[in-house]
């Protein structure tokens, strides 16, 4: 019962943002036939009251609004996102290419900072009050105050304009040959350290606080009381028993941090000219191309509504009492 | 012993950031030593007359940023207090009332929650004309979410104690029981996510800023930021020193101080609560 | 209850392993076929044309990005019967060529060697069948609209043809012949949705350039070297353009080998002036930044007023303005649009040098006499009252500019309420004439044809005088003719004040002389005006040592003189010296051209 609950509310979501796409660009002030065609102030177009209403005609602008919005809808069933006003070619088309290097900066970085939260996390609550943990705690609280750009123009500046360790931007370097795919995989890499290095730097903080007081609350608990009372070793307790019952709120919302870590990419791609969907976000914004701006925020907004489904399945099977709740 | 002292040294420090972040916003004209509209010669470099140099069309730095302090905090409040003033009349009566209109502003809370919020107000702000009232307006539609749902939730705990339960077979009206009962019981909650609401929009107006969405006459430090990024020799010189650094350090400071303030707050008032801090962007 | 613990466990290790596998799996996705470049190639990395973008579409003929940058990346692919280099028009797939004497009938003699990038052999079929399919498909080519003009092609022999045009056109020969991409017929004779149409054989073509890859993500064009090139021996093997997230820091680290820089960028340039690794050369951008004033006489009071509009003019210091904004990386504009480098610049436009206390006496004696707080007051019994206000309209690209205007104007006690706003919204504006003023900008102005009305911004101006000068220039051949129409053109602007031009920024590109030292800027800009250094004869050996002096020496003018000698059919030479007197000066006008004396005239 549950289950299908969720799937409806979930449903009803996602017919909520696509109602918002489809209205936000209708509800703006100006003119909707601009938001099709998009601007280029270089340019400049002057349109005949005939070729406007030839191009409303074109792009269905003239329909009443319900019927608008049933062909939207229909387009949207076929995975039609519309066509970008800058290339020309299907919306869709441009973010399946910019995707692949997007998972790979954000997979890459989630399993890092993830891992590395949990650990810091564990440690940070063992040593609860100590030196290293007061140390580590202020030292993340002050890494997260600082804004993904921020950070990621500053990693640019040191490592790769002054020291020359990191490439300054790109995904790889452009028309190099390779000997084998070894040596691609190394340049990707070296082109994936600096982007992957700010995006955990920035979002570390949430997991590290998570697991903290978790892990606080665990060592609390009866159970490690009891095998601390047989003698087991302190780190056997803590691999052992703390970590693993401290695990449960940190897995929940390492779905729900995927719109967080979406946000940052947008930044990261954009400082270091990476070749993802974030960059194309910036673009769009820049070029006021409406339909790639919307079709991308589709994109994110369903994938996050997506990850949240699953993360919320997950809690659903794995805790029986959230279920009888 | 020590762990409470560090709490509270972080939370002095923080209150202290923040408190002369405040004054300096206040006496802005005061302290700058030039109008930021001001033009003197562009790009000069920092010098006993423009301490922080000048920007690219001769803006002196330094007063810039100051002025950008009362942007960026004008913005972070209005926002976190409309924002949570809207949330806590709304979580109110969510908890308190239930029933249909119960019902549906929860609705409406999952789904703001669910919706990634920064990317639709990327979107919606690409659509608006670029001012600051644009930025303030998207952000209170989206900033009162958070609020309204943990107040909701203290108020549901709250109903069922027995001196709220007294006070309404005593007859007391339920605008009394709020205002007399529950409200004050709610204030601590509120007062913390002011402060997470307020580091949030802090964070994310920079960013928006960033991508070039922000008011480009009311330059916030994200906008300056945004100028300084922009500039073709900003890395391969020592511009970046004098013109990134500023502005960046300042959005630093702002979070770190609501961050302090907030984690000495957050335990003082309420043990219990686990709010994760620094997931704003 | 441990049961549950060791579920989680798991499903954390496979959340993991799933985003490892992802990260590898797209790192294996990444593979894709690349060109093997031997040791020795010359590769070229440049960072050309605009500085945040780098991306111009597919480079096929119907899909490139129709502006400059994207126009350059698909003219590396494809030929054009002309085109120009630093000194003007020199000749491509056609040899040479002369023109009837009304204009109307023009012979081009074409290449012989020429093939396409597939082998094929290029003949007088492609070039008749590519004036068609344009004419065919005019509205899907958003390029140049010109194609109008010709009338028919008929082909002589394999490699002779007439293009007739229904008038004369005295662009010709840069504006079509010199703009128009050649395609081959055995491809594109199959194709009948152009703007669709990419993949390998889009983008065979007859240029020294041939498309390895693609990439809309990464934004690069990587082309390698079309060593059987007709036009001349090749210097580079593979030439790539890309974007990079800071172009100056980039060349310092050798990442790329070339950059371009516009305006206030100069700051950036500055850096490598004291660099021995670099060199840099300058360039006009033909571009301009103008404010348009509402001249509609319903709607524009009181900017509809001529003399109120030379109040605005002498009350901005555009000097100010250009060390301001662009620290001196450009020129106070000419008044009559058309930039002071270009062969078509008028210099005796009014200039309308800043004169605070001539735009006080104009605005004084039309009755704005009244203050309040330093700002004027409407003279009782005008359109408006009060404050003597107007809205400027910009783009947030140059609301420094505006800013700027504002604090100028005050002084003369004009308020000016600065609004940004999108193009779209400010262009429905302009339509509409409902604006006082906007700061706008564009580029194209060495070509006179960019003074067009309404194409041209000032919609709101309502000459017929300049309406007929225009139509008169398009139709004049003779240059001296024609350029004292374009003469009057830019005095009637200068005069009336429609826009006011307010800089031209100069354009940079610089470049590490180690990997390439040919670039050069092109005499009125690469084809009908575009002002960067992606000009693909870079690639040629005998421009090596084009940027001494910024000439060509002498012995390349002798090289190119001598193809245009060497034509292949001497007795259709000697026929043509029979019925028509022009076939020697044909050469000597390109020898002309060549040299830098009259880029267009051709007759």
């Amino acid at each position: 019962m549950h289950y299908i609950s969720k799937l409806t509310y979930y449903l009803v979501i996602i017919l909520i943002i696509l109602s918002i796409n489809f209205f936000l660009p209708r509800a703006m002030p100006g003119d909707p036939l601009a938001y099709v065609l998009g601007e280029n102030p270089d340019m400049p177009t002057r349109m005949t009251e005939e070729e406007r209403e030839m191009r409303l005609a074109e792009y269905g602008l003239d329909k009443p609004l319900l019927e608008q919005y049933l062909n939207y809808m229909v387009g949207l069933s076929r995975g039609d996102l519309g066509c970008s006003i800058y290339y020309n070619t299907p919306v869709m088309d441009e973010i399946l290419v910019r995707l692949k290097w997007t998972l790979l900066l954000t997979g890459t970085s989630t399993v890092i900072y993830m891992l590395l939260g949990i650990f810091l996390g564990a440690e940070s609550a063992w040593a609860r009050g100590k030196k290293k943990d007061t140390g580590s705690l202020i030292t993340i609280l002050t890494v997260s105050s600082f804004p993904t750009f921020f950070l990621g123009t500053l990693l640019a500046i040191f490592f790769a304009a002054n020291l020359d360790l990191f490439p300054l931007g790109g995904a790889r370097i452009i028309g190099a040959s390779y000997a084998n795919p070894f040596e691609k995989a190394l340049d990707i890499l070296h082109h994936l350290v600096l982007p992957a290095a700010t995006l955990i730097i920035a979002h570390i903080g949430g997991t590290y606080l998570l697991m903290r007081n978790s892990m606080l609350s665990v060592l609390g608990a009866d159970y490690i009381l009891s095998a601390r009372a047989k003698g087991l070793s302190e780190r056997y307790i803590m691999n052992r028993h703390a970590i693993k019952n401290a695990l449960l709120p940190v897995v929940t919302m390492a779905a729900l941090t995927v719109q967080f870590m979406i946000i940052g990419t947008i930044f990261v791609e954009k400082v270091f000219a990476y070749p993802g969907v974030g960059n194309l976000l910036y673009d769009s914004v820049l070029r006021r191309d409406y339909p790639l701006l919307q079709g991308i925020f589709l994109f994110i907004a369903i994938s996050v509504v997506i990850a949240n489904f699953i993360a919320d399945m997950t809690y659903l099977w794995l805790d029986p009492r959230v279920r009888d709740e | 012993m020590t762990g409470v002292t560090v709490k509270d040294v972080l939370g002095s420090l923080g209150l202290g950031i923040l408190v002369i972040l405040v004054a300096v916003s206040i006496f802005a004209p005061q302290i700058a030593p030039y109008d930021p509209h001001d033009t003197y010669k562009p790009m000069e470099h920092p010098s006993s007359e423009h301490l922080l140099g000048t920007n690219d069309v001769g803006n002196d730095i330094l007063s810039e940023v100051i002025y950008g302090t009362r942007v960026s905090l004008f913005i972070a409040f209005t926002v976190s207090i409309t924002a949570i003033v809207i949330g806590t009349a709304l979580g109110l009566i969510a908890g308190y009332s239930g029933g249909v209109l119960g019902f549906l502003i929860m609705r409406i809370v999952d789904i703001f929650l669910t919706i990634p919020r920064l990317v639709l107000i990327i979107v919606i702000a690409a659509f608006m004309p670029r001012s600051i009232w644009t930025i303030i307006v998207v952000f209170i539609i989206f900033g009162w979410v958070m609020t309204a749902r943990i107040v909701r939730s203290e108020v549901l705990t709250l109903r069922s104690q027995y001196y709220v339960e007294s006070a309404r077979m005593l007859g007391g009206s339920d605008l009394y029981i709020l205002w007399r009962h529950i409200l004050p019981n709610v204030i601590p909650l509120v007062v913390v996510q002011f402060i997470m609401e307020a580091s949030h929009v802090i964070i994310a107006e920079a960013g928006l800023s960033f991508l070039g969405l922000g008011d480009p006459v009311a330059r916030s430090w994200g906008t300056t930021f945004h100028y300084a990024f922009e500039c073709p020799n900003i890395i391969t010189s020592d511009v970046w020193m004098w013109w990134m650094l500023p502005p960046g350090l300042c959005i630093v400071a702002t979070v770190l101080g609501f961050t302090f303030v907030g984690y000495a707050l957050e335990e003082r008032l309420n043990p219990k609560l686990k709010t994760v801090v620094g997931m704003g962007v | 209850m441990k049961k549950q613990k060791t579920v989680i466990t798991l499903v954390f290790a496979a959340l993991i392993c799933s985003a490892a596998c992802m990260a590898f799996s797209v790192t294996a996705l990444a593979e894709e076929d690349n060109v093997a470049a031997t040791d020795g190639d010359r590769i070229v990395r440049s960072v050309g044309g605009e500085v945040g973008t780098s991306d111009w579409r597919y480079p096929a003929p119907f899909t490139f990005y129709p502006r400059g940058p994207g126009y350059v990346r698909m003219s590396m692919l494809f030929d054009t019967l002309t085109w120009k280099d630093a000194n003007g028009v020199v000749p491509a797939l056609a040899n040479g060529w002369r023109v009837s004497d009304d204009g109307k009938t023009w012979t081009f003699y074409l290449n012989k060697d020429a093939r396409w990038h597939d082998g094929e052999q290029f003949t007088a079929d492609d070039v008749k069948f590519t004036f068609d399919y344009m004419k065919d498909y005019e509205g899907e080519f958003t390029w140049f609209e010109a194609i109008d003009y010709v009338d028919n092609v008929e082909i002589v022999d394999d490699y002779t043809v007439i293009v007739s045009l229904n008038e004369p056109m005295a662009s010709f020969l840069v504006d079509i012949a010199g703009n128009m991409p050649i395609l081959p017929e055995h491809i594109w004779s199959s194709v009948s949705d152009p703007t669709k149409f990419t993949g390998d054989d889009a983008v065979i073509g007859t240029g020294p350039m041939k498309l390895v890859e693609y990439n809309s993500a990464e934004g690069f064009y990587h082309y390698e070297a079309n060593y059987d090139y007709y036009n001349g021996k090749l210097i580079v093997d593979e030439f790539i353009t890309m974007g990079v997230s800071n172009a100056a820091a980039s060349l310092k680290n050798g990442d790329v080998d070339e950059a371009t820089f516009w305006g206030s960028a100069v700051d950036a340039v500055n850096e490598f002036v004291d660099d021995d690794d670099f060199e840099i050369i300058t360039g006009p951008s033909f571009w301009v930044l103008q404010i348009i004033f509402n001249c509609d006489a319903d709607k524009g009071y009181p900017t509809n007023n001529v003399t109120f509009r030379r109040a605005i003019a002498y009350g901005i210091d555009r000097e100010e303005i250009v060390e301001q904004k662009l620290h001196g990386g450009g020129v106070a504009a000419n008044t009559g649009i058309l930039h002071p480098d270009a062969i078509w610049y008028n210099p005796d436009c009014e200039g309308y040098a800043y004169n605070v206390a001539e735009a006080n006496a104009i605005l004084d004696s039309l009755g704005f006499t009244e203050k309040v707080d330093g700002i004027r007051q409407y003279p009782s019994g005008a359109e408006r009252s009060g404050d003597l206000k107007f809205v400027l309209y910009t783009t947030g690209k140059y609301l420094r500019e505006g800013e700027l205007i504002q604090a100028q104007l005050e002084k003369i006690g004009i308020k000016i309420e600065l609004t940004p706003s999108d193009w779209t919204t400010i262009d429905s504006y302009l339509r509409d004439a409902e604006f006082d003023m906007v700061i706008s900008g564009h580029g194209g102005i060495a070509n006179p044809q960019i003074m067009r009305i309404p194409d041209w911004p000032a919609s709101t101006y309502q000459s017929e005088e300049y309406t007929s000068t225009f139509a008169e220039q398009e139709v004049t051949l003779d240059f001296d003719d024609r350029k004292e129409l374009v003469n009057q053109l830019q005095e009637m602007v200068a005069e009336d004040l429609p826009v006011y031009t307010l800089y031209h920024p100069y354009i940079w590109c610089v470049y590490n002389p180690d990997v390439l030292d040919t670039w050069f800027y092109t005499r009125d800009g690469i084809c009908i005006g575009i002002p960067i250094e992606l000009n693909k004869l870079i690639f040629l050996a005998r421009y090596g040592d084009a940027n001494e002096n910024g000439k060509i020496n002498m012995q390349d003018v002798t090289v190119i003189e001598r193809m245009i000698m060497e034509l292949d059919e001497p007795t259709d030479m000697a026929d043509a010296n029979k019925d028509e007197t022009i076939n020697m000066l044909d050469v000597t006008c390109v020898e002309l051209t060549i040299l830098g004396r009259a880029p267009i005239r051709c007759e």
